[in-house]
């Protein structure tokens, strides 16, 4: 029952899902580059990072944005979706000052967990591409983030449906510890070799990237890395603040996103 | 030629400041990119306006401040062992097993000192080119220039940021009945009852904003026909799957040439032509356009023409792009003219429009 109206919000067609498939491959793969880049076994030549990439991934989302919204949005959702990303960029911006609290993923998740997965997508690009707006903050970094919390999203509305009541709060503080940490992985992943370098051949043992070396080396460099830089710090904080706030806040607001969704979605049909 | 204040077309100036940031993406040269920075700098401080986000160009210089400093750490506290002239003999610091044959410290080399220095820079420039555009380009007015297949990713940005201040209106008023109340004061409830009742309280706002937007004609399904969303379905699927490919191939440099390059700029090609084919069934008029006149299309030019001649020098010039290390860098005409082409757009483009106080 519920799972009829939830979908309704942004309806995935099955041309949008294939889309959504390509384009986060295309995503995966822009952010996972340094454990992919396999160098010629002459070796020879200088690797870079591929700034190109900070060009490409804008281009991808756009498509699958426009994908997704394809044959038009209704005005209640582009309502709902434009309310919450604006809450989203507020409790971003507020939360941004104190280490490692962020409060971004606790409405990103339940939004997507009641509209659904192609609503969460949506609004975790709008979310972060808002709060990049009302702060200025558009920097290289934005296009990686928008990718992560729009699977973040989407993410929350693929979880099994049939879970409710308290199971459904636990299941869902547990998907945003894993979100907490994927995300800070993934963008430790994508900064890695800009902010490191690149090692340069021959000279090995510190902690930067080596391009084109075994994905194990690579792999235990990065766990090094990540583990020193933000993992035991900021993303643990990140982890336990979504987690917290999914169970203390969780069961009220998920009631109040329901009966929006109800008015929203019912309306129309 | 004086021309009237007014402000840029704000696509105008995310070019230029792509065109100038790819070029210092595509160098080590420490002289161009500092040459680069400056120019940015001067033309921020000619042509921006006295708008909230113009003050931001500030933060991204501290960032960029960070980003070398960073780079340089992390040189010096991991970087021992790089071959060259030692310029201090730290000791050297093994660590546990576990980490696999990192050390802290040890012997600073020049070179390493240098390479830590020059990447740094590197990304120093591209981040306070971002951040130029972003203190130059007035946001609210980059919205409206979303391409038209975004059109509902714009009108949510846009209720977004316009329903920001309506916030603290619904806070006060949830805080003035409350205080009237009693009620549970523990930490916990209190936030609960608080945040419950501004959330219905937006999401009653939007519903009513929806209302009016529905009798304005907003978030109508587009007139396509079958075949017309056929075609943009293949395009964007296509497009994609050949963005994939190429990418795939840029990183696997022992993959076949012809599927990196090549194969990434049709894909490129063809999801953009998806984008364009599904914006075109979106039929609305714009209220007052910003128009691309002249000094729009130099700029965007000027930012562009010194990307492209920053690629030329990255491919041609190899030695003034990555300078070795152990001699002082050289500069090259075609550098030069890249960056100077960058400071031009403080000449082509209007003063701004200053706000009447």
């Amino acid at each position: 029952m519920t799972t009829l109206l939830d979908q309704r919000a942004v309806p995935l067609a099955l041309r949008s899902r294939v889309v959504l498939v390509i384009a986060s491959l295309a995503g995966l793969l822009m952010l996972c580059w340094p454990l992919l880049v396999q160098v010629p076994a002459d070796g020879g030549g200088r690797t870079d990072p591929p700034f190109l990439f900070l060009l490409l991934l804008p281009l991808v989302i756009a498509v699958v944005i426009a994908e997704i919204s394809e044959g038009g949005m209704d005005s209640r959702v582009l309502a709902i979706l434009g309310v919450l990303s604006a809450i989203n960029a507020l409790m971003r911006l507020l939360s941004a000052g104190t280490a490692g609290v962020e409060l971004v993923f606790f409405l990103l998740i339940l939004s997507g967990r009641v509209f659904g997965a192609g609503f969460g997508f949506v609004l975790g690009v709008s979310s972060l591409f808002a709060s990049a707006l009302l702060t200025a903050g558009v920097g290289p970094w934005l296009p990686f983030q928008m990718m992560c919390a729009a699977w973040i999203g989407m993410g929350a509305g693929l979880l099994p449906r049939r879970v409710t009541g308290r199971w459904e709060i636990a299941m869902l503080a547990a998907y945003g510890v894993v979100a907490a940490y994927a995300f800070g992985l993934l963008m430790n992943l994508s900064g890695w070799p800009f902010l490191l370098g690149i090692a340069v051949p021959g000279h090995e043992g510190n902690l930067s990237y080596v391009a084109g070396a075994p994905l194990l080396d690579n792999l235990q460099t990065f766990a090094v890395y990540t583990l020193l830089t933000s993992t035991s710090s900021f993303d643990t904080g990140r982890a336990i603040t979504t987690a917290i706030a999914l169970v203390v806040l969780g069961p009220s607001v998920l009631t109040t996103l329901r009966r929006a969704s109800r008015r929203a979605v019912v309306a129309v049909s | 030629m004086r021309s009237l204040p007014r402000d840029l077309h704000p696509v105008a100036w995310w070019l230029w400041a792509v065109g100038l940031a790819a070029a210092a993406s595509l160098t080590t040269n420490p002289l161009i990119l500092l040459m680069i920075i400056g120019v940015v700098g001067v033309v921020v401080a000619a042509r921006r306006s006295d708008h909230p986000w113009a003050k931001s160009f500030r933060f991204y210089v501290w960032l960029g401040v960070a980003a070398v400093f960073l780079r340089v750490l992390f040189r010096v506290v991991l970087g021992g062992g790089y071959p060259g002239t030692v310029l201090l003999d730290l000791p050297e610091i093994p660590l546990p097993d576990v980490v696999q044959g990192i050390s802290l410290l040890g012997p600073l080399t020049r070179e390493s000192l240098l390479s830590g220095l020059y990447d740094g820079l590197r990304l120093a420039a591209i981040i306070i080119c971002v951040g130029a555009a972003n203190s130059l380009a007035n946001p609210k007015r980059l919205l409206r220039s979303l391409p038209a297949a975004l059109y509902e990713l714009g009108t949510a940005l846009v209720v977004a940021v316009t329903v920001l201040p309506q916030f603290t209106q619904s806070i006060q008023r949830v805080r003035a009945a409350q205080a009237l109340r009693a009620g549970e004061t523990g930490r916990v409830r209190r936030l609960r009852r608080y945040l419950v009742p501004v959330l219905e309280d937006t999401f009653e706002r939007s519903l009513a904003l929806a209302a009016g937007m529905d009798t304005r004609g907003y978030g109508r399904a587009g007139t396509a026909t079958r075949a017309e969303r056929r075609t943009t379905g293949a395009l964007m699927i296509g497009g994609l799957c050949g963005v994939v490919v190429g990418v795939y191939a840029l990183l696997d440099q022992t993959a076949p040439r012809i599927l990196a390059g090549p194969m990434l700029a049709v894909g490129l090609l063809v999801a953009l032509a998806g984008l364009v084919v599904s914006g075109r069934r979106v039929e609305r008029t714009r209220y007052r356009p910003d128009r691309w006149r002249a000094p729009e299309i130099a700029v965007a030019a000027l930012g562009l023409t010194a990307g492209v001649i920053g690629w030329w020098v990255n491919s041609e010039q190899i030695a003034i792009a990555y300078p070795d290390l152990s001699v002082m860098p050289q500069v090259s005409l075609a550098a030069l003219v890249a960056v100077a082409l960058g400071a031009l757009a403080a000449l082509v483009s209007p003063p701004p429009a200053r706000s009447a106080r």
